[in-house]
Order: structure tokens, then sequence, then C-alpha cells
């Protein structure tokens, strides 16, 4: 630090403000809060309710609509409700839907976990980390549909992973499970969603204080203890965003399964859109409403885990 | 021959008048149904650098940042150089703040963050550059000009911050907690700084600190805060040689608090001696801890009514008759240093 | 395993699990850009082959192919509709997540109940939301549109990505700026202008950038909103069902190009600005 002595203040050229600084360049009155905060959400708030509750609301009026072959009358009875609580049709897809959805969760679960892991704890560097993030985000800036039909060439009788295994002699015959089966449509699911896990939880580890592994490794914790003591529990939140996420794009799916599946498997949304082509709409907005109430419920269970006022911003 | 009118009152006192650049008239801070300052009364003369000294939550922050402006006032009056600012926004106020993370904008130069409050009030270009590298120099940072923030020390970012804030040319400089995040060494250097700067311009500091070696080592009038209300006030030395009560002589350091019959006493531990006990003031007891600083040796006794207490003396004395934890000793010193205290 | 070994241990001694995880993350890198390869490769196959293995020897026929018109439409004119509505998407996301972010840093009435409207926004099926808006529509006499009812479909996708985006962003904001800024005589406007944005700009085009992409690859919603036009993803669907050729995959190639240079030449703007303002050396 320069020891030299300090220039009298009092000469310094500097600008001298002028007499009348404390003019008014700024307003003493101020908005209430809540009513600058009603505008500044009010646009977004706004297209949520026009183009997203509305249609909801009216999904739900139309589910009780009357209607035959030729169009829609309005109504208020529950038929329609009544049609898709008595088809044993409605049970099967649901548990196949759900099934999916179970074991795509726990796969893109387990793989989440480990991946975020890896990339918070064992990677030093924040360089490389966000590099390797971006390598797995990479494939998903080409579109879902194109990645779709690339498993055809892939895992096909005469695919490439075929012609792989005969070649290093592992099978005789190509492996036939691999397409257009269960199996398929669970290795897209997790091809597409493993990100949606990955991220949140990610998340919320690299939002733990490395000090308390520190503490807890000091206090001989083995590294299974730390794993299930500390590091699981305090990712709670980003599990269960990344659940959710998961969850409801398999619910919600209707492109995957009829893609992978060859058309043998079928999901709720996709029996849906049949019926929406067909224009029935009652029967479709019922069954919209008792997926969003099985969704909602998933939802709401899982969001008791999120602390959503940490997730709100104050 | 008539009588001449009697001139009008001025309506504006003139500053040499007024003799209080800050005076604080019962303010009070609630948040929610907390109190945090509690109608707390202050006058802080013209050209002083005055410390708000106190624990963690005694509420000197909070009154520092209504005094700036970006606090609302639940109750009571703010006056600066005799004007009531209470409501006003902090740039009408004549005050400027030095924040305790520095807050200097990172994404402007060191020469545009100090010239902002020029840009600000539409300064040219040229004229504003001027006038940022004057006081850059003024904080010896003049050749830092063109970095950015996130390429300067803590104590770099720290002069940037004080010359971005003096250029508004303030009445009052309000400092909250500036030595806090600096190393030791850096800490004193800097407190030269701004006491040498504070004379020179001859303006109020405001410095809020919870460190009494700090306030001790600048302030001309201290501020001793706990739990929303002011305790002391006075000078460093007023202070530490007078303490009004327990609190602030065990807060402030260096003193033992005694109870004795006629309520309680405190007393210096550098003017404490280990002896015999005689006709003077003592307590007795056994040797806790002995404590080398240098060119004091603190010992610590625990008394047969198992109070603590020290004496402070000086190595040499201490050596010429050294002892160990586990003796017993006596803690002796003259009457005319026993100073009383207050109840609270 | 866990941050304090990998700093404790010597440079270049790594836990056990490190390569068991390493390996992890290896595999699955492999087994996402198994498909990816697929495409690329694929796209070069020869006049002759077909849409697997074996390549039938390596042309650019197909990638000729996608400036032909075909039996669905004109794909660069769909490709150029796909790219207008990213950005108009994109554009109206940024500002009006920009702002809500702003919006929530108070407490306000009515701030949770936009909180949960937006969750449910991003949860529910997006096919329903797309039969729901065309159902609006209907009753409401209009015709759907890409750039009405379809841009409003991806609308309830990206803006709730784009929020709870700028809620991350915005936390991380420290109020001091704001409070010095006002000390030294900024207006709300001027801090506005002169503080708050050019700070968060590059987390801004952060959202800027995912919402492009989010709407770029849109399907779910958009397939029952669009109107008698295709926006690409829509076209490439429709061309898969009815003719089966290499075309697809050498649309799928171009398309990773674009996404490559748009997302690659955003990050790279987004790591100079950062660069600038970040530490060269520990303070």
């Amino acid at each position: 630090m320069n020891e030299a002595r300090l220039p009298a203040v009092r000469s310094l050229s500097v600008l001298v403000m002028p007499a009348s600084r404390r003019e008014e360049h700024v307003p003493t009155r101020r908005a209430p809060g809540w009513l600058v905060s009603w505008l500044q959400v009010g646009p977004l708030a706004a297209v949520l309710l026009l183009l997203f509750a509305i249609p909801m609301l009216l999904f739900l009026t139309v589910s009780f609509f009357d209607y035959d072959r030729v169009g829609i009358y309005p109504a208020f009875i529950f038929d329609s409700y009544q049609d898709v609580f008595t088809n044993p049709a409605t049970y099967e897809i649901y548990v196949n839907s759900l099934r999916f959805a179970a074991i795509t969760c726990a796969i893109t679960l387990l793989l989440g976990i480990a991946i975020a892991q890896f990339l918070i704890f064992h990677i030093r560097s924040a360089t490389t980390r966000i590099v390797l993030f971006l390598l797995c985000a990479v494939p998903f800036w080409t579109s879902a549909i194109i990645r779709a039909i690339a498993w055809i060439p892939l895992l096909g009788r005469e695919g490439a992973f075929n012609q792989t295994l005969i070649a290093l002699r592992i099978t005789a015959h190509p492996l036939s499970f691999l397409l257009f089966s269960n199996f398929a449509v669970i290795l897209a699911y997790v091809h597409q969603l493993t990100l949606l896990m990955i991220g949140p939880i990610a998340n919320s580890m690299a939002k733990i204080d490395p000090a308390l592994l520190e503490a807890a490794t000091d206090a001989g914790a083995s590294r299974w203890r730390l794993m299930w003591d500390v590091i699981l529990p305090l990712s709670k939140t980003g599990i269960a965003l990344g659940l959710v996420l998961v969850f409801t794009q398999v619910m919600g799916d209707f492109f995957i399964i009829q893609e992978m599946s060859g058309g043998q498997s079928g999901s709720v949304v996709s029996e849906l859109s049949t019926e929406i082509q067909a224009m029935q709409y009652p029967p479709a907005a019922a069954a919209a409403m008792v997926l969003v109430v099985v969704v909602g419920a998933f939802v709401a269970g899982a969001m008791r885990v999120v602390d959503v006022r940490k997730e709100l911003a104050s | 021959m008539g009588h001449l009118p009697h001139a009008a009152p001025p309506r504006v006192l003139p500053p040499s008048v007024i003799p209080y650049a800050v005076e604080l008239v019962a303010v009070t801070k609630l948040y929610g149904a907390t109190v945090a300052v509690d109608s707390i009364s202050l006058r802080i003369p013209r050209a002083s650098y005055c410390c708000l000294l106190g624990p963690s939550g005694c509420g000197k922050t909070s009154t520092l940042r209504m005094i700036a402006g970006h606090e609302d006032v639940s109750d009571g009056d703010i006056l600066i150089g005799g004007n009531n600012i209470t409501d006003l926004p902090p740039v009408r106020r004549g005050t400027a703040m030095m924040f305790q993370s520095y807050a200097l904008f990172p994404h402007l130069n060191c020469l545009d963050n100090v010239a902002f409050s020029l840009k600000m009030r539409r300064v040219p270009k040229a004229q504003r550059y001027k006038a940022s590298r004057e006081f850059l120099t003024l904080v010896h940072m003049d050749s830092y000009a063109e970095r950015m923030p996130g390429q300067l020390s803590g104590g770099q970012q720290q002069r940037v911050a004080l010359a971005r804030a003096l250029i508004t040319r303030p009445d009052v400089l309000l400092l909250d907690e500036p030595l806090s995040a600096l190393d030791p060494f850096l800490r004193v250097r800097m407190r030269d700084e701004l006491k040498r700067l504070q004379r020179e311009l001859g303006i109020v500091f405001i410095h809020v600190t919870h460190s009494q070696e700090e306030a001790m080592a600048l302030a001309d009038m201290m501020v001793v805060m706990n739990e929303g209300r002011i305790c002391q006030t006075g000078t460093p030395r007023e202070v530490f040689d007078r303490p009004v009560s327990p609190f602030i002589a065990r807060f402030i350091g260096g003193h033992n608090v005694l109870q004795t019959p006629v309520g309680p006493i405190a007393v210096r531990a550098d003017r404490c001696r280990l002896a015999a006990a005689a006709e003077e003031p003592h307590v007795s007891g056994r040797v806790a801890a002995v404590e080398y600083q240098g060119a004091l040796v603190r010992v610590s006794l625990v008394t047969e009514l198992g109070d603590e207490v020290s004496a402070l003396l000086p190595d040499t004395v201490f050596y010429a008759q050294p002892i160990q934890p586990g003796d017993p000793a006596t803690l002796v010193w003259s009457l005319h240093d026993t100073h009383r205290l207050s109840e609270a | 395993m866990i941050a304090a070994s990998a700093r404790s241990a010597a440079p270049g001694r790594r836990p056990w699990t490190f390569y068991m995880l390493g390996g992890l993350f290896g595999l699955y890198l492999l087994f996402l850009y198994g498909p990816m390869i697929v495409i690329y490769v694929l796209s070069f196959q020869g006049p002759n082959g077909g849409v697997t293995f074996p390549m039938n020897g390596v042309s650019l026929i197909w990638f000729r192919d996608i400036f032909q018109v075909g039996q669905m439409g004109y794909i660069p004119s769909t490709f150029e509709r796909s790219v207008i509505l990213a950005l108009l998407v994109s554009a109206l996301t940024t500002a009006m997540s920009v702002a809500a972010g702003f919006g929530f840093r108070r407490r306000f009435p009515g701030s949770v109940l936009v909180f949960y409207l937006a969750v449910a926004s991003l949860v529910m099926p997006s096919l329903l939301i797309g039969c729901g808006i065309g159902l609006e529509f209907r009753f409401l006499g209009w015709q759907t549109g890409v750039f009405t009812s379809a841009l409003g479909a991806q609308l309830t996708w990206t803006l709730p990505f784009g929020m709870f985006a700028m809620f991350a962003i915005v936390n991380r904001f420290n109020r001091s700026y704001d409070e010095a800024a006002s000390d030294l005589g900024a207006s709300a406007w001027q801090r506005l202008r002169y503080v708050t944005l050019p700070i968060l700009l590059p987390g801004i085009i952060g959202v800027a950038m995912g919402a492009f992409t989010l709407s770029y690859d849109e399907y779910a919603r958009t397939t029952l909103t669009s109107g008698t036009q295709n926006t690409l993803p829509l076209e490439i669907y429709a061309l898969i069902s009815s003719a089966t050729s290499p075309v697809l995959f050498a649309i799928g190639t171009l398309t990773t190009v674009v996404s490559f240079a748009v997302i690659g030449g955003t990050l790279w703007v987004i790591f100079r600005m950062q660069r600038r303002r970040a530490s060269s050396r520990p303070a």
C-alpha cells in the first residue's frame, strides 16, 4: 500500500455536487409492493389461466356432457365417468401405465443418484463438471421423435447391436426382445428421462455444505452410512422433483410407448388420443379428468417433501 | 426615531450553529412483534467518528440501516444536519453506505463502479471519469481503474467501495462491519486508513462493529448497545475506565466483575496483582489457567465462591514469581481502582 | 465418494467408488449416444440403402432430398416456421418469466396459487393440454394455428420452466446490489437497467435459450393446436408413418447441427460474460 501522503481532500478539483443535489431525481412515493408484484407476475399468470386453467375447466365441464355419434350436448350426467370406471380396459391400461411408470422411476432414480453423485462429489474441477453435464444434454438437442426411430436400426433383428453380438459370438441368433417389446419401451423411457432425474438431484446435492460431509466422516461414518444418513436425506427435494417429472412424463406419454412396443401396448393417453381423434369428447374428457386426479395425487404426495417456500424466491 | 423592526429569525440555521450532525430521537424498529431497536436517542457531534458496538442481534445494524434509509423507521425521527430525513429515500439524506459485502457491481470495472452515482445524475462521461479517477487515487487504487471487482482482493474491493461512497460527498458515511472480512494484519492497516480519511474529510463516520478493540481504536464516540437499547455512550476511555453496568464491563473486556454487599463492582484486570491478602480489597482462590500474551501474562483464578477473575500482569512481574494452575492465590487491588456498577 | 475424500486424498489417488461410478457414467454416455451415432451414420446412407444397417454405400443424397418437395410438404419451410415460432416463444417466455421472477421476490396475495398453477401446467399430460386448448378455440369459434393456439400451448410448457429457472437466478442475486444502487442515487428504472438486468443477463440468456430449445423440439402440446400447418417435429412424425427413408436421419443430423450452433453459440457468449466477471485469482 502506498504510504504517500493523502492529497488534501478539500483541494481536489473534483466535480462539486451542484447545491441542488438533493433536488428531485427520485420520487418519494412508492407503489405498494403487492401491486407491483401483480403487474410483474400478471402476464405469466394470465397466460397460464387462459391457456391452461380454462382448458382444464373446459375438460371438466365437457366430461359431464352427453354425446352420440353426431356431436356433444351440454348436460350434467355421470355416464362418461360410469363408462370409465366400469370398463375393465381402463384398469388394465392404468395398471400397464403405472407399471411402466414405476419401473422407469426406479431405474432412472438409481441412475440419477449414481450419476449426480459422481458429477457433484467426484469431479473436482468445475469446468469438467460443466462439460460432462453438457455431454449428457447434447443428445436432447435432437428431436425426441428422431431419436425414437433410431432405435430400430440399432436394436432390430438386423440391427447393429444384434450384429455385433453375433460377430462377437455371444449369441447365435438375434435377440428379438430388444425391440417392439416392454423392454424396448422401458429402454426408451430411461434414455429419454434420466436427464430429468439427474438435473434436480445434482442441484440438491450441490447445495450440501461439504463441511457436513467432512464432519460425518470424522465422526466415523462409512461411505454407505454417509450416503444413507447424510447425502440422500439432504437431497430429498431433488429426488422428489425428479420423481415427479419422470412419473408425469411417463403417464402422459403416447408416442414412445406406441413406437417402441410396436402397437402392442397402450398408455392412458394413447387411448385418450384415439377417442379425441374420433371427436368423442365427453368420454375422453372423463378419462382425462381421472388421469389428472391420479397424476395430481402423486404430485401432491411428492410435494410434501419439497419445501415450497425455499423453492420460491424469498 | 422609531424602532428598528426586529430582523426576521433565520429560517434555516447556518451549519455552524447546529451542534449535532446526526440526531436520533426515540427511534424504534419493529419486525413484526420483535423489537429490534427500542426507542433509542442519540446525538452525534460534527466531524466525529462514532462506533456502534454490541453483540450480534443488539440492533446496531438495524440502527445503521435506518439512518441510511434502507430500513423503514417504525417510530421516532432521524435528523441529519438539523433536517428531519426520516421519510426521505437514501439518496436525498446526505448519507452514503459502505456495505459489509462491499456490493461492488460485478459487471462494471472499478472506474465505472466509482463513477456510478455520477452517471445516475447524468454527469457527462469525461467529467465523471475524471472525478472517479481522483477518488480512486484518494484510496490508492488508481492503477486498478480498469480491473473488475472479481479480480481484486478483499482489502482492495473495500477501498474501491469507499471511493464509490465518498464520491457522493456525503455528510455522513455509514460503515457496516467494514473490517470483519479482512485478515487481522490488514484490519489494523485499514483502521489507520479509515481514521485518517475521517479526519481529512471532516465528516461523520458511523461504524458498526462487534469488536471492542476496533471500536476503542477508532471511535471519538463509542455507543454500546444491547438488546435494542443503548447501554452507554462516551469516549472509549470513559467506557473502558468507567463502565456503567456489568454487561458493559464484561463485553468491553479486561474487567473483573464481582458481587459485593454494596452491589456489583468492576476492577480492571491490569490493576490487579497477585499478593498476600492485606487491608486492600482482595479475593482468594485457585489458579485456573496461565496465559502468556507476550507483554502481559493473564492469570485466571476461580474464587472460593466459584467466580472467575483474572489479573493481567506485566511479564517481568509474573516471571519474578511464577505460579502454576492449581496453586492457591489471592487477587489484590487498590480501593481507588474499584468502580461501582449499576444493577442492570 | 465424498468431496472430503476427494480433497484429502493426494492428487491422483481416488477411492474405488470413483472408478465404479465413473464406469457407470461412461456406460450411460454410451447408451445415450448410441442412437445418436446411428442417426449420424445412417444419414450418409447410400442411394439404395434403407433405414437399417448395413450401409449400402455412402452418399449425401438424403441431405439433398430434404430440399425436395415431398409428400408432406417442403421441409425448409417447415423448418423456418419452427424457428420463427421458437424465437417468438423464447422472447415471450423470457420477458414474462423475468418479470415474474422479480414479482416473486416479495410475498404477495396469490403467490402460492400462481406457483401451483405453474407446477400443474408443467406436470399435466401435454396431449391433454393441447386437446383442451383445441376445445377452447372451438368453443370460441376461432381457428387453431401455429402462431396462435400452438404458440399458446407451447407457452404453457415453457413458462413454468422459465419461472422456476428465474427463481434460482434471482435467489442468487445479492440484495446489497439493489441497496447500493439506490444509495448511489439510482431510481427504480435506473436500478433495473444499469444494475439488476446486466448482472442477471447470463442467466436470462440461459432462460431464453432453454425456451427456444423447448419450443423447437415440442411435439405433444403442438400436435393438436397447430391447425393446418406443421412445425418440424410434427412434420417428422408424419414422415415416420408414411415414408421410411434415411431422409429422416438426414433431417435429424441437420437439426442437431442447428441446435448445436444455437446452443453452442449462446453458451460461448455466457461463458465469455462470466469469465469477465469471475475472479481470475483467489481473493
